[in-house]
């Protein structure tokens, strides 16, 4: 019990939507450096398995999410990346998220998103949300150092190839990915850029994406893909999809997209995808949480004097 | 207190050095820090330096002005400038900042003013603070003259007669001002300014007033009129309430600008208390049917949200008769109203009336409603009124609520909303309780064993609470013939998640079954997940046979339980298994 108490009382606080101490952000960072140190780019997870989209801060919806699937450790987890910016809640979200990690290593896996970067989350609200709740930037030091330790990719039981973008005209076969040094800030371009990236779009072959990054890829891309590398189907996240998920090409990509109401307003449904041991597909859609399961609203900080 | 030479004074003499700083920020920190430099000035001082210095240099940001006029206000500072004998020197201060343009700041000054002045004597009113109203009341912008509306209701009682009248003349003054933000003002403060002034002036002055500003041209000063018409009309004898109240109140709700008609749904309650319920009756039930008829859907919802209260402050005498004839016919209108927001308001509250109406009421008129309400487009509609099904059954009785409503209760049991789902598995304890067994077991059981493979873990987790509660009630042998069969089964599934599903049930229902059943019937099932090829299950196998272990017989734990979790602490490739295995062997030790 000793060893674990720490980490669990972090874990309830985190789950009251309650930030843990700059020193213990540090120290758990520091374990869960350990951890994604010894996972392989392309991670190994074993089915059976709930896969789950991007978040993007929604901590309210996050819980939903687990209300909806079940909690850690009782069913195993696969997050596609993409748990910060946006939303209100980028610090709780992905320190309850690591925490998990650390406590449960092989209950629940993470991959990095392209939102998982220095470079991003400068702009789309994580690092002002550190420095906000926690009056410097250690803690989004630590948390984008932790960034750069994240598996780029999963493969589920030989079978599902699991990332958050897509494809890169760079990578034929999965053992490419295995040979990249993952342990870097994501790079503009390049085959590590486009995995976080990319996007599936009906053309033939490779298209420009007009996100600046990555590229769009055809139904051709992916057959070739899949049966070079003896998979059945690719899943990702990374775009908005309304009813929470999508097929492409037959059936052999999948967009998972778990932040419900994205931005608190596209008014879309989010999705799981519960895989069982047989990897068996099941779809649970969820809404955003109601008003009253959310925390206060978050307000305009108030001015320093009144503190 | 006071400082030991000019030494002491100097760190003074940087904050006040910081007051003047370039700075905003070093501005606010000084400020913050007004009381320090005040009590290191000494009360002589700070009356003589620092108040008129304050007075002088007030052309500055607002956010600094808001702290001072913060400062200024509390009853700390007021110690400081030497106590309520000189607490009216901190008045000039805080006129000025109730001139300025940033209404929070002249908010915040008027709120001070009015905290200074419940210190001032007699004398000090008269000589300080009415003087101060009337130069603020004939400020020639209009921000002096809104600010002096505040004031007027903690000086007034303090004062001679003939400063009475002089009060009561300036704010008539102020009540017919040009600038229609003034007459708001004194709208807003028309009712706590009517509570201290005599009854007969209030007949006679306030009365005149109140029907003017609610007669006015702009809309924000009749609302605001009418927020002041509780308190004033509970000033008024019953003849002088029918004379001079109600048919202000009787053309408000028929205004033609939506937001006055709202505002007098909001209020209404209050209202009604104010004006009593003989009066209610004769005008006021009338009014009120005519705001839940409203053109405007946001005045219908607000109107709904009231209909409980409402009902329930009309007199007894007339109440049942009333409701089922003026009131019913809108609400059989409302509810197919075409906004959601106003059916959902109206679902919150509905199920209330029916303790009014009684028995026989609810069953001829209300459970139709309900019904209509029950099987609503909108899910929010549905959830209102499941949630508040009890006070209901208080009245009619289950068998009556189950005849009409279990139909619509089946249907919902099925709803793809999983928290109106989750709303009926919570009412079913209470449902199985009246029902009875045989008929439970007829409509609901069935549903009961479907909520245990929901989708959704929050459906599965609340009906596994369910199964427990019914076990609670219909005992051991029930659980064993109706329940355990399709639970055990689940054991076999091919899913984990449902797996686990059989062992959260079990872990639940050891609570409240027979050491017979859970040997007999749940051990084995539990012992044989223990080889599970999903460590999951493995783990919550140590997890529920933990559980089991204090409902059983010492010998079977030894021989049957703790061989098996060994197993699991000690073989097991998994290092979740192995740790809850290891957890679930202490927990035993300390049992035994």
């Amino acid at each position: 019990m000793g060893e674990h108490s720490d980490l669990d009382r972090q874990i309830e606080q985190l789950r009251r939507c309650e930030v843990i101490k700059e020193q213990e952000v540090k120290s758990l960072c520091s374990k869960a450096r350990e951890i994604l140190s010894e996972e392989s780019n392309v991670q190994r997870v074993d089915p059976p398995v709930t896969v789950c989209g991007d978040i993007h801060g929604q901590f309210y919806d996050l819980k939903e999410l687990f209300k909806v699937g079940g909690d850690v450790p009782e069913t195993n987890y696969l997050f596609l990346g993409d748990f910060v910016d946006r939303g209100f809640y980028s610090v709780e979200t992905f320190l309850l998220l690591l925490a998990l990690k650390v406590r449960y290593p092989d209950r629940i896996t993470l991959i990095r998103g392209n939102h998982e970067s220095r470079q991003i989350t400068q702009v789309y609200g994580f690092y002002d949300e550190c420095k906000r709740k926690y009056g410097s930037v250690n803690v989004w030091r630590y948390c984008t150092e932790i960034f750069d330790y994240l598996s780029l990719a999963a493969i589920i039981d030989e079978r599902i190839f699991a990332v958050h973008g897509g494809l890169s005209p760079s990578i034929t076969s999965i053992d490419q990915i295995r040979a990249i040094d993952r342990k870097q800030e994501v790079p503009h371009d390049g085959p590590m850029c486009d995995l976080l990236w990319s996007d599936p779009e009906d053309i033939d072959g490779w298209g420009i994406s007009p996100r600046g990054a990555g590229y769009l890829f055809g139904n051709d891309v992916v057959s070739e893909f899949n049966s070079a590398n003896n998979i059945d189907l690719i899943c990702r996240a990374h775009q908005l999809v309304m009813e929470g998920y999508k097929w492409h090409f037959n059936e052999t990509v999948l967009t998972v997209w778990s932040a419900p109401n994205y931005c608190y307003r596209c008014g879309n449904v989010a999705a799981i995808l519960e895989l069982d041991e047989n990897l068996k597909r099941d779809f649970t859609i969820f809404e955003a949480a109601p008003n009253e399961v959310r925390g206060e609203p978050t307000k305009k900080p108030i001015p320093e004097y009144f503190l | 207190m006071a400082a030991e030479g000019d030494n002491s004074i100097y760190p003074i003499a940087v904050l006040i050095d910081e007051l003047r700083n370039d700075d905003v920020q070093l501005r606010l920190n000084s400020i913050k820090k007004l009381s320090t430099i005040a009590l290191a000035l000494g009360d002589e001082r700070t009356r003589s330096e620092l108040l008129p210095f304050l007075t002088d240099t007030l052309d500055d940001d607002d956010e600094v002005l808001w702290a001072l006029a913060e400062q200024l206000g509390d009853a700390d500072f007021i110690v400081l400038v030497g106590g309520p004998d000189h607490a009216h020197t901190l008045l000039p201060p805080l006129e000025s900042l109730a001139t300025v343009e940033e209404t929070v700041v002249r908010d915040k000054a008027v709120e001070s003013l009015r905290a200074v002045a419940s210190k001032l004597s007699g004398k000090q009113i008269e000589e300080f603070f009415i003087p101060m109203i009337k130069r603020l009341a004939s400020g020639e912008w209009f921000t002096s003259r809104t600010s002096a509306c505040g004031l007027f209701s903690v000086a007034y009682s303090l004062t001679s007669n003939n400063t009475k009248d002089e009060l009561r003349t300036l704010f008539r003054t102020l009540c017919t001002d040009d600038t229609p933000m003034v007459r708001r003002a004194a709208a807003g403060k028309l009712g706590e300014f009517a509570k201290v002034v005599e009854p007969e002036n209030v007949k006679r002055d306030m009365m005149s007033l109140f029907h003017h500003l609610a007669a006015d041209d702009q809309d924000s000063v009749r609302l605001l009129a009418i927020e002041a018409c509780s308190s004033i009309a509970s000033l008024l004898s019953k003849e002088d309430i029918e004379l001079a109240v109600v048919g202000t109140l009787n053309n408000a709700a028929k205004d033609k600008s939506w937001r006055v008609r709202y505002m007098m749904a909001d209020k209404f309650t209050e209202l009604q208390v104010a004006v009593g319920p003989d009066i209610t009756k004769t005008n006021l039930v009338h009014a009120f049917a005519g705001l839940l008829k409203d053109a405007e859907a946001e005045v219908r919802a607000a109107a709904c949200t009231r209909l409980k209260d409402f009902c329930e402050h009309l007199g007894e005498d007339y109440r049942v008769d009333s409701i089922l004839t003026q009131i019913m016919p809108c609400i059989q209108q409302l509810v197919n109203d075409v906004n959601q927001h106003v059916k959902t308001a109206l679902a919150s509250v509905i199920m209330g009336l029916s303790p009014l109406v009684g028995k026989e009421n609810t069953i001829e008129h209300l459970l139709p409603l309900f019904l209509t309400q029950l099987k609503d487009e909108c899910p929010d509609v549905r959830l209102n009124i499941i949630s508040s099904l009890d006070s209901v059954n208080k009245v009619i009785g289950i068998s009556q609520l189950s005849q009409s409503l279990l139909p619509a209760i089946v249907e919902l049991a099925e709803d793809s909303k999983w928290r109106v789902r989750l709303a009926i598995i919570e009412y079913m304890p209470l449902l199985a309780e009246q029902l009875g067994v045989t008929v439970f077991e007829e409509k609901l059981n069935q549903l009961c064993m479907q909520w245990l493979i929901d989708n959704v873990y929050a459906i599965r987790e609340a009906a596994s609470v369910n199964l427990r509660n019914l076990v609670e009630k219909f005992g051991s042998e029930w659980a064993r013939v109706a329940i355990l069969p399709k639970v055990l089964s689940m054991a076999k599934d091919s899913n984990y998640l449902h797996r686990m599903t059989t062992l959260f049930t079990v872990n639940l229902l050891s609570e409240v079954c027979s050491e017979d059943v859970i040997v007999e019937t749940m051990l084995p099932v539990v012992l044989g997940l223990s080889n599970d090829p999903v460590p999951n299950v493995r783990f919550n196998v140590a997890k529920t046979l933990t559980k089991l272990a204090h409902n059983i017989p010492a010998n079977i734990v030894q021989n049957d339980i703790s061989p098996c979790i060994q197993d699991l602490a000690t073989k097991d490739s998994d290092i979740d298994v192995t740790y809850f295995a290891q957890e679930s062997l202490i927990a035993i030790k300390q049992k035994s």
